[in-house]
C-alpha cells in the first residue's frame, strides 16, 4: 500500500511539472538562440570593430535601462526611432528591457557576476553610483576608452566635462553620462515677491536674511518654513567641496579625492577646517531659524506652500512645474554656498550608460554605436526637454527647438549654467560604507541643532564616527 | 441577569475594538482606492483631501494603462500565481497526508528537515537560487518564474496541523469499507479541510501575486514582466507619482479582491479553524 502511494506521488508529480515545462518552453526561445545566431554570423568578421563601420554584420544587443515614468517613455522612443533610423543603416537592433530601480538592475548585475553567468550580462547597462564599483571590478567591462581605441575619430570635446568626469575613476572614462542631473535651488518667487525679498539668496548668510523678512505664516495661516534639510553624504559634498582648497578649487570629505582616486581611507575635512565651517554656518542658520531640521516630506511642503527654498535636483523640473500648476511662480537659482569666499557648483548625479563585452567585438562596437546615438545632441536635447536632466552633449545647445525651449522655461537654463560654473575638481563621495556614513552624518547634525551640541564638540564625535566606519570597513574587505 | 449584562458589555467592547481595528486596516485601502481618482495637483494641495474632486476622472488608470503594459503583467502574475499556487498546495497536501497518517522510518525527522527550511531568510537563496534555474536553462520561462514557489515548508505544516484533526478511527472505517489512501485523501480528507487549504491558497497566490524580485531577477524580456516590475515604471526619479502608483495598485487589487469574495466565507471559516488548531 505504502509503495502504491509513493509510485502515484511520484507520477503526480512528474505529471505536474511535465505540464508546466511544456508551457515555459513556448516562451523561452529567444535570448540564447539568438546571441548565438548573431555571434556565429559576426564571428569571422570581429576584426571590422572600428564603430560605424556596417561590415561586421547584422548585430542585435541588449540594453537594461532603469528610466521610469516619463524618461522611460522617452527611452523607448529613443531604441525605437534608433532601430528605425540610424540602426537599420548600421544593422544594429536594439532591445531595451527595464531592470527595475536602478539598485534592482545593480543586484541582477550582482547576482549574475557571483554566478559567473557572463552570457546573461546585457551588452549596455545603465548604473548609478550604487552598482558602479561592481562594474568598475568586472573583467569584461568594456568601458569608453576601450570604445575610443578603435574610434579614434570620435570627438569626446563635444561633451561637458563635469559630467563625463563624474564617471570618470583613476582616469579612466567608465561610462558616458545617461541621463545627468545637478542640485540646485528653487524657490516660491512669490513668496518671496511678496516679503520684497528681490533676489534669491546665495549663501547661508543670505537665506538667513531672507528668512528674516517672510511672514510667519503663508496664506492658508500656516507656518511658513524658509528651508529645511539634513546635510547628508552628497550634500556635505557639495558644500565642503565648494571651498577652495590647498592645491585644487575643490575640497573633499574623505581622503584620495573624495575616494575616486583610490579607496577613502580617512576623513579630511575634518583637519582642514572645512567642516567646522559648514557646522558653523549650518548651526547659526538653524539658531536664527532659517533652516528645519527635516529630512522627509519637503517636495509637499514645497508644493503646498509652506516652504520657500527648496534643494533639489533638477531632474524633477517637470514634475514641479507640472504639480505646482501655476499656484506660484517657480524661482530657480544656483546651490546656495557656505560662504561668500565659496564657489558656486554642485556635484553631478543621476546615471551612465556602461558597455560589456564577453568576447565578441563587433556585437561591442555596435553597442558603442547605440551609446554615441544616446549621446548625440539631438537625443539629448529632447531628453533634457522631457524631463529636466541637462544636455551633457554642448551641441544641443545649437539646435533651434533647444533654444527656443530654454528661452520659454528659464528655469531649466539655470542647471547648465552651474554646471559650467562648477569646479573639474568636485566630485562626489565614493565610500565603501555608503548607508552608515550617510546616516551617521544626519545623526551628528541632527545632535549638533536639537540637543545644543557645540560645533567643536561635534566635528570630534563627527570624525571619531565616520572615521572609525571607514576603519571597519577597510579591515574587513582588506 | 447581571451575567448578561456584563456578557452584553463585552460583546460591545469586543464590537468596538474590532470595528476601530478594521477601519486602520481598511483604511490603506480605502485611501489606495480614493487616491486613483486624484489628480497630481490634489496629492499636493493644502490641506490635504481625503475624496477625490471627482470619480468621474479615469485619466490615472488610462495613464497608467498607457505608460505600461499593465494588462500583460497582469497575465503574467496570474499565470505564475495560479501556477505556484496550485503546484505548491498539490505537494503540500500530499505531503501533510503523509506526516499525518502513514508511520514510516525517519518521519520525524523528515518533517523537521522540512519545517528547517523555514528558518532559512528566503534571501540568502537568491542567488543560488538564480544559478540553478539559469543552468536549468528556465531564465524568462514561467516555470523558471515560480520553481522557487512549488514546495512551501509553512503550508505543509499547517495542513498537517489540520489533519491531525481528522480521527484515525475514520481513516480505519474507510479502509474497511475499501478506500485506499488517495481516495481517502480525496474524498473524506479534502472536504473536511476545504476552509484551510482555499486559505493559504488564498494567501499563497496573494504572495507569489505580490513577489518582486525574484520575477525580475528571472526575467529579461518586458513580455515575461510581472505586475508589481509594472507598478516600478511608474515611479520616476523624481517623485513617487502617486496619482499612477495608485491607479496601478487598485487594477492590480482587483484579482485579490475577486479571490476574496468568492472564498471568503471559507477563509473566515479556515481562520476559526486555524484558531482552534492552533
Amino acid at each position: 500500500m505504502r509503495r502504491r502511494l509513493l509510485a502515484w506521488i511520484l507520477a503526480a508529480a512528474m505529471v505536474l511539472l511535465a505540464g508546466c515545462g511544456g508551457g515555459g518552453d513556448e516562451t523561452t526561445k529567444a535570448p540564447g538562440a539568438d546571441q548565438e545566431t548573431t555571434a556565429a554570423q559576426s564571428g569571422t568578421e570581429t576584426t571590422a570593430a572600428a564603430a560605424g563601420q556596417t561590415d561586421r554584420g547584422p548585430q542585435k544587443i541588449v540594453v537594461w535601462h532603469s528610466m521610469t515614468d516619463d524618461a522611460g517613455i522617452l527611452m523607448d522612443q529613443f531604441v525605437k526611432d534608433f532601430n528605425e533610423g540610424p540602426g537599420k543603416d548600421l544593422q544594429i537592433e536594439v532591445e531595451a528591457v527595464f531592470q527595475g530601480s536602478y539598485s534592482d538592475s545593480s543586484t541582477k548585475l550582482r547576482t549574475i557576476l557571483q554566478n559567473e553567468q557572463y552570457d546573461q550580462l546585457p551588452d549596455v547597462i545603465q548604473i548609478d553610483a550604487t552598482g558602479i564599483v561592481d562594474y568598475k571590478n568586472c573583467e569584461y567591462a568594456f568601458t569608453v576608452d576601450d570604445a575610443l581605441k578603435s574610434d579614434a575619430g570620435y570627438d569626446m570635446g563635444q561633451f561637458m566635462n563635469a559630467p563625463l568626469k563624474a564617471w570618470n575613476f583613476g582616469n579612466i572614462q567608465y561610462g558616458m553620462p545617461f541621463p545627468a542631473s545637478t542640485t540646485v535651488m528653487y524657490y516660491n518667487k512669490t513668496v518671496l515677491d511678496n516679503a520684497q525679498v528681490m533676489e534669491a539668496p546665495t549663501t547661508f548668510e543670505e537665506i538667513t536674511a531672507a528668512a528674516a523678512q517672510l511672514p510667519a505664516t503663508n496664506a492658508d495661516g500656516v507656518e511658513l518654513i524658509a528651508y529645511a534639510q539634513i546635510p547628508n553624504t552628497p550634500t556635505l559634498a557639495n558644500w565642503i567641496g565648494q571651498l577652495p582648497g590647498a592645491g585644487a578649487e575643490a575640497s573633499y570629505v574623505v581622503n584620495n579625492r573624495n575616494g575616486r582616486d583610490g579607496n577613502a581611507t580617512e576623513l579630511v575635512c575634518d583637519k582642514d577646517g572645512t567642516l567646522e565651517e559648514f557646522l558653523t554656518q549650518w548651526k547659526s542658520m538653524y539658531d536664527a531659524g532659517a533652516v528645519k531640521n527635516l529630512g522627509s516630506g519637503l517636495s509637499d511642503m514645497f508644493f503646498a506652500g509652506q516652504m520657500v527654498f527648496f534643494t533639489t535636483s533638477t531632474s524633477n523640473l517637470n514634475t514641479l512645474l507640472t504639480t505646482i500648476d501655476g499656484r506660484f511662480e517657480l524661482g530657480c537659482s544656483f546651490y546656495p554656498r557656505i560662504n561668500a569666499s565659496a564657489n558656486y557648483g554642485a556635484t553631478i548625479s543621476g546615471a551612465s550608460l556602461c558597455m560589456f563585452n564577453t568576447g565578441d567585438d563587433a556585437k561591442a562596437s555596435a553597442a558603442w554605436d547605440f551609446v554615441k546615438y544616446l549621446c548625440s545632441a539631438e537625443v539629448q536635447a529632447k531628453l533634457s526637454m522631457g524631463t529636466g536632466y541637462f544636455a551633457v552633449n554642448n551641441g544641443a545647445m545649437d539646435l533651434p527647438e533647444y533654444q527656443q525651449f530654454l528661452e520659454d522655461y528659464p528655469q531649466y537654463s539655470v542647471g547648465i549654467e552651474q554646471v559650467e560654473k562648477t569646479s573639474e575638481d568636485m566630485a562626489g563621495v565614493t565610500v565603501g560604507p555608503s548607508r552608515d556614513f550617510y546616516l551617521t552624518i544626519q545623526d551628528m547634525i541632527t545632535m549638533m541643532l536639537e540637543d545644543n551640541m557645540s560645533v567643536e564638540d561635534t566635528l570630534e564625535e563627527m570624525s571619531g564616527a565616520l572615521n572609525d566606519l571607514l576603519d571597519q570597513y577597510n579591515r574587513s574587505n582588506q | 441577569m447581571p451575567a448578561k449584562k456584563k456578557q452584553y458589555t463585552i460583546d460591545m467592547a469586543v464590537t468596538v475594538v474590532s470595528l476601530a481595528l478594521g477601519c486602520v486596516i481598511v483604511f490603506p485601502v480605502v485611501y489606495c482606492i480614493l487616491g486613483a481618482f486624484k489628480t497630481r495637483v490634489e496629492f499636493g494641495s493644502y490641506p490635504p483631501t481625503f475624496f477625490p474632486e471627482s470619480f468621474a476622472n479615469l485619466d490615472n488608470f488610462q495613464e497608467a494603462l498607457d505608460k505600461t503594459p499593465l494588462l500583460r503583467f497582469m497575465l503574467n502574475s496570474l499565470i505564475v500565481a495560479l501556477m505556484g499556487t496550485t503546484v505548491r498546495m498539490a505537494f503540500s497536501i500530499l505531503a501533510a497526508y503523509a506526516f499525518a497518517f502513514l508511520e514510516f522510518k525517519g518521519k520525524n525527522f523528515l518533517f523537521f528537515f522540512i519545517l528547517a527550511t523555514m528558518m532559512l531568510p528566503g534571501d540568502t537563496l537568491t542567488i543560488t537560487n538564480y544559478l540553478t534555474v539559469s543552468k536549468m536553462n528556465l531564465l524568462d520561462t514561467y516555470l523558471g518564474m515560480c520553481i522557487t514557489s512549488f514546495v512551501g515548508a509553512s503550508q505543509m505544516f499547517m495542513l498537517r496541523q489540520n489533519f491531525r484533526t481528522i480521527p484515525r478511527a475514520l481513516r480505519d472505517a474507510s479502509f474497511l469499507d475499501g478506500c485506499g489512501d488517495l481516495r481517502f485523501l480525496w474524498s473524506v480528507v479534502l472536504p473536511m479541510a476545504k476552509p484551510v487549504i482555499l486559505t493559504l491558497s488564498v494567501q499563497s497566490f496573494i504572495n507569489l501575486w505580490n513577489a518582486y524580485l525574484w520575477p525580475l531577477l528571472v526575467t529579461n524580456k518586458e513580455q515575461m514582466r510581472t505586475v508589481q516590475v509594472g507598478i516600478t515604471m511608474l515611479t520616476s526619479a523624481a517623485s513617487t507619482n502617486y496619482h499612477l502608483i495608485l491607479a496601478a495598485v487598485t487594477l492590480t487589487l482587483i484579482p485579490s479582491f475577486i479571490m476574496f469574495v468568492i472564498l471568503r466565507r471559507n477563509i473566515v471559516k479556515g481562520m476559526t479553524a486555524g484558531a482552534l488548531v492552533g
